[in-house]
């Protein structure tokens, strides 16, 4: 990963722009039942623990890139968003398919509100993560 | 209950018949990604990569308010759906191109942003 951070420091012209998005492991996704006008939340997704492992390499190689000179943080933040699923069972499935999240859901509510709510609309709310870098020249580090 | 909108999630279906998982239908649209990042004026008149641009979602999101935009993946068939969808769309200012991040087939100094999406 350092080495594709040095490369995009090559082809960058002098204060050019790194941003980094990607999924946020640090806060919990939830999978959520679309009301009216509101969510109700029905239980948390885990993330696997081989990709806790990747975002953790990705955060150091930015981390070693930043104590090395070449880029300088400038802003980070996080934002929600929503992916919408026709039933309960296309959310499963979705986290059968999706190598990312344990397809094991942490229900906060019981099976019985479960069934009952099967073929309404359900939602998953991720969060995701961004950090603006600046690329640094040899005369400002 | 009525919806103004599809699910997302049935776009992947009308592409291959089931959810598309790792489909970028089901990550935030380009624009509202922009907007959280600081807005248009990030890629204004900018010359922007977009690294592991997968089929183009990014690229031809934000290719209105660049001055051009070049998309690198190293997965050849997403590079060819990403060239389709450029096609499809008329945009002239988008290019892309089948590669690896950790050797980049361009000059130095070549962008003013680089965009690392959903990819590091």
């Amino acid at each position: 990963m350092v080495d594709a951070l040095e490369e995009i420091h090559r082809v960058l012209a002098p204060r050019g722009i790194l941003v980094d998005a990607r999924p946020d492991s640090r806060v919990p996704t939830l999978a959520e039942l679309r009301k009216q006008r509101s969510f109700q939340r029905y239980g948390l997704i885990g993330t696997h623990k081989l990709e806790l492992t990747m975002d953790r390499s990705s955060d150091l190689a930015i981390a070693e890139v930043v104590r090395n000179g070449l880029f300088r943080r400038r802003r980070a933040g996080r934002f929600f968003y929503r992916v919408p699923f026709e039933t309960l069972a296309d959310l499963r499935e979705y986290l059968w398919e999706h190598g990312r999240f344990m397809r094991r859901v942490k229900w906060v509510v019981d099976a019985k509100t479960r069934r009952l709510h099967a073929n309404e609309p359900f939602a998953m709310r991720r969060g995701v993560r961004f950090e603006i870098l600046e690329r640094l020249s040899r005369d400002q580090r | 209950m009525s919806r103004a909108t599809p699910p997302i999630a049935d776009v992947g279906r009308r592409i291959d018949g089931r959810v598309r998982a790792l489909s970028s239908a089901l990550r935030p649209q380009p624009l509202e990604e922009l907007r959280e990042w600081g807005g248009a004026r990030l890629v204004r008149g900018k010359r922007v990569l977009d690294l592991g641009c997968g089929d183009g979602r990014f690229a031809l999101g934000v290719a209105p308010y660049a001055a051009s935009v070049e998309g690198l993946d190293p997965d050849t068939q997403a590079i060819a759906t990403a060239r389709k969808l450029a096609r499809e769309s008329g945009v002239r200012n988008v290019h892309f191109a089948a590669g690896a991040a950790q050797q980049l087939p361009y000059p130095g100094a070549a962008f003013d942003v680089v965009v690392l999406s959903w990819t590091l």
